[in-house]
């Protein structure tokens, strides 16, 4: 693959209104399942408020990341060769029929772009994304530059994802670009496991039960988890999962996990970061813990934790930066930017 | 030089239950006439049943197990799982997405999954132009497993049913890409969106928007925009510039595949493409009706078995689809 393919400017989008932790725990439902973990979900999670959209689509959180990502980049939207919508919750309408790419490609005016749309790897779908983004800016002459754009808004009272984390709404976008010099992406690799595919997901409108007609919850547009399964199945390969697919990416690039500088993980809870800090032997100054007074922004937190560390000085030139994560699938993804 | 990738073998899956066009209008409350059959030139399509077995994933995990079988490949030789379906599936997309599903059923445990939103009929070219990419790109990636489900709305067949514009049918596919296959070999592939046009066709109920109207949760289109979208003369313009870029001409292309949507919608590409679309895809149509992901993979085995190319001819592929999307791959078969 081209390692010159490197993030060329990368930014978020949280809308202003707040909701504190305490809020959400009164007015969304009440888990009835036992957790694994010896914690309390709602006191030790780390997380103290959540951004929540009010008349703001998934849509438009998707294209004021991508406006803002844009302006900052100075980059003439007509440049922009190729869209990527990686969004990993329902949007605005339903998929695969349809996706946001399009309405980002009118928003912002990339009227010589291609748009389309990866709908896998949940969380992970960063890393999904930017492995089909670099294969196809590398196998093309004519794809130059790609806007990768992500907005997610919650369905209403579905901001706790007992047992995982509490979700916050928000929108990311990523440009891309061949012929960097510096952020250059050396490496991504993605690792599923498709028979945990029906542990986490939501039914849709389709699978509506009648009884849930009129209730407060939408049922169908709220994630189901089977934690039982969670605890048995997915948290006792987590970790081998996670060196798996950074090792892979080490291994394709000819680095060890020694020589990387920086860690970019997600915001789930203060103790999955303690549990890959430990695992890892990452010491908190050289990872993104900073992001967790945003809360969980699924796919976005990649670009949420790298994007913060980049404005804190966190990550300074000459840095080999890790970005690692998991999603529903299940899928872990680790990609190297070289700073 | 790029390594070629070439498809290995391709496999339908579809339901055995075939329900005639006529009977469906009824069903749907739409008005059926002689000059509506010869519009759309479609006379019954394949209905999957309502038992499991014929779920949009179980269909995509048969369709992938005898893709496998006919390439002569394990399973675990599988590098990536590739999803190109256009229908709603079993659970809400992009949360659940059943490559997962067909990566543990058919046993390509080593592999990882990518799907594909929004490009409808044109999914199919946008997942084999990524795969391609992938496979040429990646040392590590050598085999592909491209794969999609489609099962209609029950209820939504006819699309548009006031000027109906095609009719749906429930299928499977697969097909298997592999970097150095000796044929089949994937050319390029060119591709372009309207987003201008991202909502002429889409499923407005069940999502963010109206998240609890069933009444919505229909496939519809916004007709008027659909018949102003340059669609054969973007695909013929789309096409002579790919062949442009790889030194041919439209002379050298032997045939053309285009989608099962209508005879109206196969005239204007006849028109476009100097009556080079294969016989293949009207036979497929009225027999099938439009199989949204699963058309090319249909038109593609049926080219192969009417013994009309032979090893070395160029064939195009072209379809338009929601987003608004079009597609253009040349293939040397």
């Amino acid at each position: 693959m081209n390692a010159n393919i490197g993030i060329f400017e990368a930014n978020y989008y949280l809308p202003a209104t707040k909701k504190t932790l305490s809020q959400i725990f009164q007015d969304e439902e009440k888990p009835t399942e036992a957790f694994a973990a010896d914690v309390d979900f709602e006191k030790d999670i780390g997380i103290e408020a959540l951004h929540v959209a009010k008349n703001e689509t998934a849509a438009d959180l998707c294209i004021n990341a991508a406006k803002l990502t844009m302006a900052k980049s100075g980059i003439d939207p007509k440049e922009i060769d190729l869209i990527i919508d990686f969004t990993s919750i329902p949007e605005d309408y339903v998929a695969p029929t349809w996706s946001a790419a399009g309405q980002v490609q009118k928003a912002i005016g990339a009227t010589g772009a291609f748009a389309t749309a990866v709908n896998t790897g949940g969380c992970a779908s960063y890393q999904t994304t930017l492995k089909v983004a670099c294969s196809l800016m590398s196998a093309n002459d004519r794809y130059n530059t790609a806007l990768l754009v992500a907005g997610d808004k919650t369905p209403e009272f579905n901001h706790n994802y007992f047992p995982i984390t509490v979700v916050s709404d928000g929108g990311s976008a990523v440009i891309l670009k061949k012929n960097m010099t510096n952020r250059r992406i050396l490496g991504v690799e993605v690792a599923t496991v498709g028979r945990l595919h029906d542990m986490w997901f939501i039914p849709g409108i389709h699978n509506r039960k009648p009884e849930d007609v009129g209730g407060k919850y939408p049922r169908w547009l709220h994630v189901c988890g089977d934690v039982q399964r969670f605890n048995k199945e997915l948290i006792p390969i987590n970790l081998f999962m996670f060196r798996k697919v950074m090792l892979g990416v080490l291994k394709q690039v000819g680095k060890k996990i020694q020589d990387v500088s920086f860690f970019v993980y997600p915001t789930f809870s203060a103790w999955d970061l303690k549990a890959f800090a430990a695992a890892f032997n990452v010491p908190p100054e050289k990872m993104s813990a900073a992001g967790m007074h945003h809360g969980h922004l699924q796919e976005t937190d990649m670009v949420v934790g790298y994007v913060d560390a980049l404005n804190t000085g966190r990550i300074k030139d000459g840095d080999l930066v890790m970005l690692a994560t998991n999603g529903a699938g299940f899928s872990w993804g680790a990609s190297l930017v070289q700073h | 030089m790029r390594a070629a990738v070439g498809i290995l073998a391709a496999c339908c899956h579809l339901p055995q239950h075939k329900r005639s066009v006529e009977d469906l209008f009824q069903e749907e409350g739409a008005s059926f006439s002689s000059d509506i059959a010869v519009r759309l030139g479609i006379k019954q399509v394949p209905i999957g049943n309502s038992k499991a077995s014929e779920s949009a994933s179980n269909m995509a995990v048969a369709a992938g197990r005898e893709a496998l079988q006919h390439a002569k490949i394990d399973p675990m030789q599988v590098d990536v799982v590739v999803e190109y379906s256009v229908m709603p599936q079993e659970y809400l997309v992009p949360v659940w997405n059943m490559s997962n599903k067909v990566q543990a059923e058919v046993g390509a445990s080593k592999s990882f999954v990518v799907g594909f939103s929004g490009g409808g009929s044109s999914n199919f070219m946008v997942a084999l132009s990524s795969t391609v990419a992938m496979l040429s790109e990646n040392d590590s990636i050598k085999t592909a497993l491209l794969v999609t489900g489609d099962t209609t709305i029950p209820g939504n067949r006819v699309l548009n049913p006031a000027d109906p514009v095609t009719v749906l049918g429930d299928a499977a596919s697969a097909v298997i890409l592999q970097r150095d296959a000796p044929g089949g070999v994937v050319i390029d592939t060119e591709l372009w969106s309207d987003g201008n046009n991202h909502d002429i066709c889409y499923i407005p109920g069940g999502s963010l928007i109206h998240p609890d109207d069933i009444s919505l949760y229909r496939m519809q289109l916004d007709k008027a925009r659909y018949d102003a979208f340059p669609k054969s003369e973007t695909l013929r313009r789309m096409s002579d510039k790919l062949l442009e870029r790889v030194g041919l001409k439209f002379s050298n292309v032997v045939c053309v595949l285009c989608s099962n949507i209508s005879s109206q919608d196969e005239a204007a590409m006849r028109q476009a493409f100097e009556d080079k679309v294969s016989p293949v895809c009207a036979s497929n149509r009225e027999s099938h009706g439009h199989l949204q992901g699963t058309d090319f993979p249909l038109n593609y085995l049926s080219l192969i078995e009417s013994g009309s190319v032979k090893q070395g001819d160029y064939v195009l592929g072209v379809s338009h689809g929601m987003g608004a999307t079009a597609a253009v791959t040349l293939f040397r078969y």
